[in-house]
């Protein structure tokens, strides 16, 4: 698998929507010199309209969803969204409470409702995620890995 | 103003302490043994009772039954690798393992269902659990086969019928 929009180095901005923080030191960890996800060219930037891909960790609360269209639709085209951890992914342990929308399933509904484009979406599970499972993603981007999950349906006899 | 490093002394610096930076995807990650990752379901030995189910916090596992087929649905973007469904499976069908390179760009890829046939029951349209259950329960406890081929509400009618004639007959007689 590659990426037909994260070819070059990945400029990220990192965006919070009411994680737990455990997800957010993971990409930390993974910019440190020990994992260095700069060897690939990854950076993290400080405005939306600077990034290639949107960094997106936690289950999107009620309270975020707006800020959270507000900065997708500030990123540029083509627009890609990383949905890291079990929140960002599926909504995790919070999938069915009151204050959330259930990571980025809803998320994808809502955003074509008012309009806004997103070219891709990207999902790494974990929880929290390795810092080797952010740079596995950024390697898959890249195609230097194939990727290892694949749909399967089994028959029980 | 604090006293600055000079170049020298900077270079002594990094060649002490070397290169650190890990090669990761050109080597292998650093995985303890006791790191929980994705979970694999054995399909040949689970029965399909659902005890997994029940454990898992976050609805990672989820039972579909519909009239002819009950299926486990196992979401792994939802899960938490608690390994809680590991200990609770009473077959021993899942087996954790320590993979966690999930990331996918299709979600779809991140679905597993495993596929249960349902026992037909024989007094009425319905069906009870899986037929798997059923060996297993045998298995663990033999029973009549009239109840066995039955609903738990068909069983449960015809265990407190057969009850009742016992009694009423001694007294009719």
């Amino acid at each position: 698998m590659v990426s037909k929009f994260l070819k070059k180095s990945i400029w990220v901005f990192h965006l919070n929507t009411g994680s737990c923080n455990a997800c957010d030191i993971e990409i930390l960890d993974v910019l440190t010199p020990f994992h260095d996800a700069e060897r690939f060219g990854v950076k993290l930037v400080t405005s939306p309209r600077h990034a290639d891909a949107i960094l997106l960790t936690g289950p999107i609360t009620a309270e975020a969803l707006p800020k959270v269209i507000n900065a997708i639709e500030a990123a540029p085209r083509p627009r890609v969204v990383i949905a890291l951890g079990s929140c960002g992914v599926g909504g995790g342990i919070w999938h069915d409470t009151y204050s959330t929308i259930g990571g980025i399933k809803g998320l994808q509904k809502i955003l074509e409702e008012k309009g806004v484009k997103v070219d891709a979406f990207y999902y790494v599970p974990g929880c929290p995620i390795r810092p080797e499972a952010i740079l596995y993603a950024v390697a898959l981007f890249k195609g230097l890995v194939q990727k290892k999950v694949k749909s399967e349906i089994k028959h029980a006899e | 103003m604090g006293e600055k490093l000079k170049p020298a002394k900077l270079l002594i610096v990094a060649t002490k302490s070397g290169r650190v930076t890990k090669k990761y995807p050109y080597e292998e990650p650093l995985v303890s043994p006791d790191f929980r990752g994705l979970i694999e379901i054995d399909e040949n030995k689970c029965i399909g009772c659902g005890a997994c189910v029940n454990a898992c916090p976050p609805n990672a596992l989820q039972l579909i039954s519909d009239k002819d087929t009950t299926v486990i649905r196992y979401f792994i973007g939802r899960c938490i690798f608690c390994w809680r469904c590991v200990d609770a499976c009473p077959v021993g069908a899942i087996k954790g393992t320590r993979n966690f390179e999930l990331a996918t760009d299709d979600a779809s890829d991140l679905y597993v269902h495993v596929v249960h046939k349902r026992a037909k029951c024989e007094a009425c349209e319905g069906s009870g659990g899986t037929q798997k259950m059923l060996y297993y329960v045998v298995e663990k406890s033999p029973i009549t086969e009239e109840y066995l081929n039955e609903c738990p509400d068909c069983r449960k009618n015809s265990f407190i019928e057969s009850v009742a004639k016992r009694r009423t007959g001694g007294v009719g007689e």
